[in-house]
């Protein structure tokens, strides 16, 4: 008997219509081992999917899912949370889901704290429509939008989020699903907004016309960009310019969390305090 | 709809359930001890299919298990398999070798021709 992966799956879905070699299935196994380490059941598990090939992981799990319009993950994920404030909540997102039609909803989740867990399936590329330039995808690459090399800068997803206020940020690839699956069990036991970004291969629409063809190719790039943390931070800025740091990239564990603070708006309206005041925060502005 | 095979189908170290399985090569490369290889099978969407040519090699590292998008392959759970009787191999040079060989052989079996 190997990991019975059975018991989380809606078995009449398989197999997978994601295409061969997709990160996208290690992603989802190392989520459903994160899930059974932490020991929750399956309905107290609420996961939320937009739009693209990382859409399809809600259809999979046999958790509450809702598979939402594009972009609008966070959106939907912020009013479960709300209403049921035990649950785990964990939206799953692409990087044109989380960062371009909802690039919003992604950097207010951030600001608010909500507790919820955000992955963030980087393929640098618009995989499910045939390989359209996404906010990701690096200058130079062959896109169908962009036939001649893309010129658009890129947005770096972990930074977006530090900068927004997100209090758990995290990056790790799906070359490693041990690392993976030990960094979702942290992020989704995180009190306040998490965001896991994780990078994944998509040979069939960036590697095809990039010098990438299958699978192992797309991964041994994604190994090239990539390096942990703490080596990262030991190099010098010309070093540190092509490369991308994985790891848990900050953890804080005092910022307030908006389920807590909208508790005590309940309680206004239940007549147990008057109002919330400027006192109640340690940062006025 | 495919079939379910999480059980051990009978004392193996390892084992494929083929319905699943696309072909994407990802378990033949992180073998560290060339326990599988692909094989021509008219009948798969891309012309071969993966298969377990030495299972006496197989170190239970279960990294083909980790790394499979498609919940294809599964390995014995190593408490479970010793209970059983059996016990998993120890890494090799012959092994380490016969890996790289499969590998350069655009991870085909041995016994195949390697170009897809």
């Amino acid at each position: 008997m190997a990991f019975d992966y059975d018991k989380y799956l809606r078995l009449e879905k398989m197999p997978t219509l994601w295409c061969w070699g997709c990160g996208d299935g290690v992603i989802l196994k190392a989520f459903i081992r994160a899930i059974d380490k932490m020991g929750v059941k399956q309905d107290d598990v609420c996961v939320v999917s937009g739009i693209g090939c990382s859409g399809r992981f809600s259809s999979y799990v046999d958790f509450n899912t809702i598979h939402t319009t594009h972009g609008r993950t966070v959106a939907y994920a912020t009013g479960v949370k709300l209403a049921n404030p035990d649950k785990l909540v964990i939206c799953v997102a692409g990087d044109g889901d989380a960062l371009a039609i909802g690039g919003n909803h992604t950097i207010h989740g951030c600001r608010r704290n909500i507790d919820m867990t955000l992955i963030v399936i980087n393929n640098f590329i618009y995989g499910l429509t045939n390989s359209q330039t996404s906010p990701t995808t690096p200058q130079g690459m062959w896109t169908v939008t962009q036939k001649v090399g893309n010129i658009d800068p890129t947005f770096d997803t972990c930074d977006l989020a530090i900068a927004s206020g997100a209090s758990f940020v995290a990056r790790e690839t799906m070359l490693d699903p041990k690392k993976l699956e030990k960094m979702l069990i942290k992020a989704m036991q995180h009190k306040g907004f998490s965001m896991a970004e994780v990078l994944s291969n998509c040979h069939i629409n960036l590697g095809r016309k990039n010098g990438m063809k299958n699978a192992m190719e797309n991964l041994e790039w994604i190994d090239s960009i990539t390096v942990s943390k703490k080596k990262y931070d030991a190099m010098t800025p010309e070093e540190q310019l092509n490369l991308l740091p994985t790891g848990i990239l900050k953890e804080d564990t005092d910022a307030d969390e908006y389920c807590d603070l909208y508790a005590e708006v309940q309680k206004v309206h239940q007549g147990e305090r008057k109002r919330i005041t400027q006192d109640d925060f340690v940062k006025k502005i | 709809m495919g079939t379910y095979k999480t059980v051990n189908p009978g004392n193996q170290p390892v084992w494929v359930n083929t319905s699943n399985c696309k072909a994407c090569d990802i378990c033949v490369s992180v073998c560290p001890s060339g326990v599988l290889g692909m094989k021509y099978e008219s009948t798969s969407t891309l012309g071969a299919m993966i298969s377990i040519d030495h299972p006496e090699a197989c170190i239970g590292c279960n990294e083909c298990e980790l790394t499979c998008p498609d919940f294809a392959i599964y390995v014995a759970d190593k408490a479970e398999y010793k209970a059983a009787g059996f016990s998993f191999a120890k890494l090799t040079d012959e092994s380490k070798d016969r890996q790289s060989k499969i590998v350069a052989n655009n991870y085909m079996s041995l016994s195949e021709k390697g170009v897809k």
